[in-house]
């Protein structure tokens, strides 16, 4: 029995048409959408995808323009059909939900509000209070907290996970047939995006609706399709089942896609002894710091609020070490960056660099110090003055500090050059046209030029694709051979920290709950939190770690307002009773430590642990 | 919260040529700007050549050829192309040289309030706090007096000059350029490269220069353009009603109102003068304009 | 609640340091810059003696401190103070010159300043006679301009690079490059005097609100107009607009109910200060030039007479009226657009 089929995509081709030129960016594309099916179109930034995704709906306007093929749904010709035929069918039979949550809706109108219009505008004879209850028990089903007050909220209330989860009522309240998603976990975080991945699974199977899910990701797209399909340069390359696809891919762009997607669990790591680390001398020191905002209460007659952002962070950085920071929006490893580099001072605590306390110190002592120890920060876009040369920018810290000559300066700029990998040519140009591993090498050569002792990498490689982001750490890692440096690493990047660093701490809410060396952390972590973060990590490699068993739903507190307690408590497996009372302290173990109670807790006990846990039985066993 | 942007990376993508240039680039390649500039250009040089040119006097008086009609009428002729004054004198000649005292009072009140507007507004948005509030509270007051009423009161004292004209206009039109200069300094203030000098120990002086200054064109160079049009705007008006600089010099104001009591008979009087005001100012507000729209796209297309 | 009270009071708070800033500004620069009101009082011919006796008991010699001092306790009794020169009827006063038998004595002008002391107008009746012709002005100005100016900025915001946006762009160019005294001229000389449609100067009917209203519309409207469009024009970029369009929403739905919406708080931001401080000045010119029995033209008389009293009135009231609309005008943003509270 064959289930009929809803979408067949003939041989569609479309251009991009810019100054008289014309270019292809999908030449001949073809397949077919079954009822019920998950299909994922997979292809890097430039492959096409995001025009075939709004090619199926017919929402290809100039400059892009169809030049042959056809896209039919349900039997009929979507191309060519008057615009109020197509808006009939989009909205209310394809759901369609892109990857920018945070301004997909009207920011003045409250989000459920923006759901029912739309339902009364595909369906007209609804009405507003059918409409609204509709909304709210969709809201519902995709777990959205206290839905009934949410409905009246704006698009600004809402964090980018649950943002996503309204789209996702908006996209199916209608019972599309089938659903769009286009890169839609690509803005959110790991737990964040697997949770919503989860949802679409359970959601496909209570809606029977079929899904098309775009996303440069393998790993991501492997957890829902049925069927992968390989999008390279506007052509369809290949097409399998996802496990075919890693195992054993046909062609050789997918092979090549393959083997740049990065290990976690297969790959050669990073150790040192732990004695070793220790025998070197400390070279940083954060001594139980904390930095808490003050925001204004729009509720309150002269109210503030404040948002504690660092709660009581304590470790040491070893000399040689590749120190690793690691947590998702909102744990605070920012505004740490921040105090490490001594931008903003904490309101408590200390911070030691080797044996100088930075609050006793003045600003002129703080910038001589500064030539040991050096920020670099993300954006290689924003980070860089756009309106100075590339030598000069290099050579601005040796200008502000002064005390060199220009001769001197200019020989040291084009040094530090050749160090870092760019060409010497470049040292009179403007940023233009400089890629982004390009600029931030710059950024590099402008943070070494002091001839700092350490770097901290402020997801310094986010921005970047694979390729650059491996030959970057290997410029790092041969720099770190001639001058001894030390580095930590602060990244959301699982995967990136994995391959780069020694130890690694896992922040969540404001504190570090988790302080280990690379292999404990990721074989052996001893918290909950940590196996969450395992379990969410997108991968191709088979899963150390199961998310339905580590990954419960929810999302952290606000920092306004935090309840006593551990503030992982809501989403934990293994909570009990006394997770509500008091807030764990970090535990050593047997290697490193973590903020739990059951840190040391035998494996039987974790196991009996999470059975008694109500939703993680629901979760496996019921419903 | 769980959302990270990585849209502005992208968006910048295409920044390193200085914006201010690309907004230039774009506006000359506008065909209204090209079509302004050339219409402004022509006037400013008929001002400068013209009346030294030629024999036909501006203030001289000639009963003979009184009220003569602009040569497309019957009765004018070639030698007085806008026809001449109750006075017998050229119009045409009266207007180029209003024309001379419109555009030197009203570039050089703009280039002085421009630079103290910008100063002001970059120390303001740079530093904040108490020296922000003050400069947020004076230009409040300052743009609740109307010019106009401020202009009178000073000007209508004493014997106007070019000086006190531009010092009234001046001191009017500040408020403008500090407020856009300082919301480009708060802004900037908050980039990375800004945060990463300080960490590098610049001092507030050199980010204000080096790093924050060459951002705050593109905002206001279109505003600047604008205002030149609107200062000479201002200063005919302050001739109209008598507080601007007086006869036997002539101003656009002087010569209108002067020519007011015989619009009925001989309209052209006070109506070609104001012809060739409006075509100067069309072709500058074009520009302006063009340089605005250039703007617009420019940071439509990266942001 | 608790925030619209929180923000009106800080902002009439703040509004009322402003009132009086300027209040005292302009109250101080007149009194510096030279120009003797006295001396148009009592005319050129008075002696010295008089001059100062009078200008003693006006409280005109005392410091500046002391003199806005009493100014504004006088102002919170109700009493803005009388003008110096016209009459109840709005006329001048009569000038107190007095001869008695050729030569002019103290008594005689003490006599006559009795008298004149009490034919002079209060500035609150002045303002108040004048107040209903300027806001009829206003209004009828800015419905013509609303009614030019919007429908051109709203299509040249939805078509930019069409021919509805460059009509946009020319008309708003060619309206700001028009003085509006040259402009009143021609079309007093056109409409009024040629072709007798409309009357033009003085009041004496609805009808002669029309053309100072034209002439002001010309005015505001290029501000309206560019503003408009380039606010729309900025929303079509926006996210919501191709993520309404996905979503399946009408075109027209798009436009008119999420555009215009997000469109408006910007365009209420130039409202207030913009709009606002050219109705004001615009306002003076206009009513000067069409002989308009408004506050315009009592404000520009009594500039050019040095009438005090007169011109502070004016200023409290001008600025009273900016801070307020503001204050209106963004509150009301605050409500289209929640997340200024923020």
């Amino acid at each position: 029995m064959s289930e009929p089929i809803l979408l067949q995509v003939k041989d569609v081709s479309v251009d991009l048409v810019r100054g008289g030129k014309a270019t292809p960016v999908l030449r001949n594309v073809s397949f077919d959408l079954i009822e019920r099916q998950a299909l994922g179109i997979i292809g890097e930034s430039g492959s096409g995808k995001t025009v075939l995704s709004r090619a199926v709906i017919g929402a290809i306007d100039p400059p892009l323009v169809f030049t042959s093929g056809k896209v039919i749904y349900r039997g009929r010709e979507l191309i060519g059909e008057s615009r109020s035929e197509i808006e009939s069918i989009r909205g209310r039979e394809i759901g369609y939900i892109g990857n920018n949550p945070g301004s997909a809706l009207d920011p003045t109108i409250p989000v459920g509000h923006q759901i029912v219009e739309k339902l009364r505008a595909v369906e007209p004879g609804i009405s507003k209070a059918e409409a609204q209850s509709r909304t709210i028990r969709m809201m519902k089903a995709v777990r959205l907290p206290r839905p009934d007050e949410r409905f009246h909220e704006f698009p600004f209330q809402f964090s980018g996970g649950m943002m996503q989860r309204a789209l996702i009522v908006d996209a199916l309240v209608t019972n599309p047939t089938f659903l769009i998603a286009d890169n839609v976990t690509q803005p959110l975080d790991v737990t964040i995006a697997a949770q919503i991945i989860r949802l679409m699974h359970e959601l496909r199977e209570d809606f029977r609706t079929a899904i098309i899910f775009v996303s440069s990701s393998l790993a991501v797209v492997r957890e829902i399709a049925d069927d992968i399909i390989v999008l390279n340069n506007g052509e369809i390359v290949e097409r399998s089942t996802p496990a075919k696809i890693i195992s054993a891919p046909s062609v050789e762009y997918t092979k090549q896609l393959l083997s740049q997607i990065p290990r976690i669990w297969e790959t050669e790591e990073k150790f040192v002894p732990e004695d070793a680390v220790r025998d070197e001398k400390v070279i940083l020191r954060v001594e139980d710091v904390y930095k808490t905002y003050r925001v204004k209460d729009p509720k309150q007659f002269f109210g503030y609020n404040d948002v504690e952002a660092v709660r009581g962070v304590t470790f040491d950085v070893h000399a040689g070490e590749n120190f690793g920071i690691v947590g998702e929006s909102g744990c605070g490893k920012s505004t740490l960056s921040r105090l490490l580099s001594w931008v903003e001072a904490p309101e408590r605590g200390t911070i030691w660099y080797e044996d100088a306390d930075l609050s006793n110190m003045r600003r002129r002592d703080i910038i001589a110090l500064r030539r040991r120890f050096q920020l670099l920060l993300q954006d290689p876009y924003n980070a860089l003055p756009p309106h100075m040369a590339v030598g000069r920018t290099i050579a601005e810290p040796l200008i502000i500090h002064g005390g060199m000559k220009s001769k001197e300066i200019r020989d040291r700029v084009r040094a530090v050059m050749v160090e870092v990998g760019l060409s010497d040519s470049l040292y009179g140009d403007l940023l233009v046209g400089l890629s982004a591993g390009q600029r931030q090498r710059i950024n590099l050569a402008r943070a070494l030029v002091l001839e700092p002792q350490l770097l901290i990498l402020d997801e310094t490689l986010s921005a970047l694709d694979q390729v650059e982001q491996s030959r970057l750490l290997e410029t790092f890692e041969r720099l770190q051979q001639e001058h001894g440096f030390t580095y930590i690493f602060i990244s959301h990047d699982l995967a990136m920290v994995r391959r780069a660093c020694t130890r690694i701490a896992v922040m969540y809410l404001g504190k570090v709950v988790e302080l280990a060396d690379n292999h404990s952390v990721f074989f052996d972590p001893g918290h909950p939190y940590t196996r969450a973060l395992l379990s969410a990590v997108p991968t191709i490699e088979e899963r150390r770690y199961n998310a339905d068993e580590c990954l419960l739903e929810g999302e952290p507190p606000s920092p306004i307002g935090i309840p006593p307690g551990c503030s992982f408590m809501a989403r934990c497996p293994l909570a009990m009773e006394h997770c509500v009372q008091e807030e764990p302290a970090l535990e050593a173990r047997k290697r490193g430590v973590s903020a739990c109670f059951r840190a040391n807790a035998s494996d039987q006990e974790l196991i009996d642990a999470a059975y008694e846990n109500k939703e993680l039985r629901d979760r496996l066993f019921g419903e | 919260m769980a959302t990270k942007d990585l849209t502005a990376v992208e968006s910048t993508k295409k920044r390193g040529v200085s914006t201010t240039r690309r907004m230039f680039q774009l506006a000359w390649r506008m065909r209204g700007f090209q079509f302004g500039l050339g219409t402004f250009l022509v006037l400013v040089l008929a001002a400068i050549i013209l009346p030294e040119v030629t024999d036909l006097s501006a203030t001289k008086i000639n009963v003979r050829a009184r009220f003569t009609p602009p040569f497309f009428m019957e009765g004018g002729t070639l030698a007085h192309l806008a026809g001449t004054d109750q006075l017998g004198r050229d119009l045409l000649l009266r207007s180029l040289i209003g024309l001379r005292n419109a555009l030197g009072i009203g570039v050089a009140s703009v280039f002085l309030m421009f630079i103290l507007g910008c100063t002001l507004g970059i120390i303001s948005g740079y530093w904040g706090r108490w020296v922000d509030t003050i400069l947020m509270r004076v230009t409040d007051a300052q743009l609740s007096v109307p010019l106009i009423v401020l202009a009178i009161t000073i000007l209508g004292v004493t014997r106007p000059s070019a000086g006190t004209i531009i010092a009234v206009l001046v001191l009017a039109g500040w408020p403008i350029y500090a407020r856009v200069v300082r919301s480009v300094a708060l802004a900037e203030r908050e980039r990375e490269y800004v945060r990463g000098a300080k960490i590098l120990g610049a001092s507030d002086i050199r980010i204000m220069l080096i790093m924050i200054a060459p951002n705050i064109l593109p905002p206001i160079a279109f505003v600047a353009v604008l205002d030149v049009a609107r200062m000479m705007i201002f200063e005919a008006l302050f001739g109209f009603i008598g507080i601007g600089i007086q006869p036997p010099t002539p101003t656009f104001g002087n010569i209108i109102s002067d020519g007011t009591k015989y619009i009925i008979n001989n309209w052209w009087i006070p109506t070609m003068p104001g012809l060739l005001l409006i075509i100067a100012l069309l072709s500058i507000n074009v520009m302006g304009s063009a340089l605005e729209r250039a703007r617009n796209k420019i940071f439509a297309g990266v942001i | 609640m608790a925030f619209i009270l929180t923000f009106l009071l800080r902002r009439i708070a703040q509004g009322v340091v402003v009132v009086f800033l300027v209040s005292f500004l302009i109250f101080t620069l007149l009194r510096i810059i030279p120009g003797d009101p006295v001396r148009m009082m009592l005319g050129a011919n008075v002696s010295e003696v008089v001059l100062e006796q009078k200008a003693a008991e006006l409280g005109l010699r005392d410091p500046i401190y002391e003199q806005y001092g009493r100014y504004i306790v006088e102002i919170f009794q109700g009493d803005f103070g009388q003008s110096y020169l016209l009459g109840e009827s709005g006329g001048a006063a009569p000038t107190a010159q007095s001869k008695q038998g050729g030569r002019i004595t103290e008594e005689g002008e003490r006599k006559r300043e009795e008298s004149l002391k009490t034919q002079r107008a209060h500035v609150i009746k002045l303002i108040g006679d004048g107040l209903p012709y300027t806001l009829q002005l206003a209004g009828l100005g800015l419905l013509f301009t609303l009614l030019v100016a919007v429908p051109l900025g709203i299509a040249g915001g939805l078509k930019p690079e069409k021919w509805q946006d460059k009509i946009a762009f020319f008309s708003s160019s060619l309206f700001v490059s028009l003085p509006n005294f040259w402009l009143a001229l021609v079309l007093i000389l056109l409409i009024s005097t040629r072709a007798n449609l409309l009357p033009a100067i003085g009041y004496k009917g609805f009808s002669y609100t029309i053309l100072p209203a034209i002439v002001l519309a010309v005015e505001l409207a290029p501000i309206i107009i560019r503003g408009l469009s380039v606010a729309i024009a900025g929303n079509l970029q926006q996210g919501f607009v191709d993520g309404g369009r996905m979503r399946g929403l009408p075109w027209r739905q798009i436009v008119w109910r999420h555009i215009i919406r997000n469109s408006s708080i910007p365009m209420l931001n130039l409202f207030g200060v913009q709009i606002g401080g050219l109705l004001l000045g615009g306002v003076f010119v206009t009513e000067y030039i069409f002989d308009y029995p408004g506050v315009g033209k009592l404000t520009i008389q009594a500039v050019l007479q040095r009438d005090f009293p007169i011109i502070q009135g004016i200023a409290i009231l001008a600025a009273g009226t900016l801070v307020l609309v503001n204050i209106m005008v963004d509150l009301i943003a605050t409500y289209i657009d929640r997340r200024l509270k923020y």
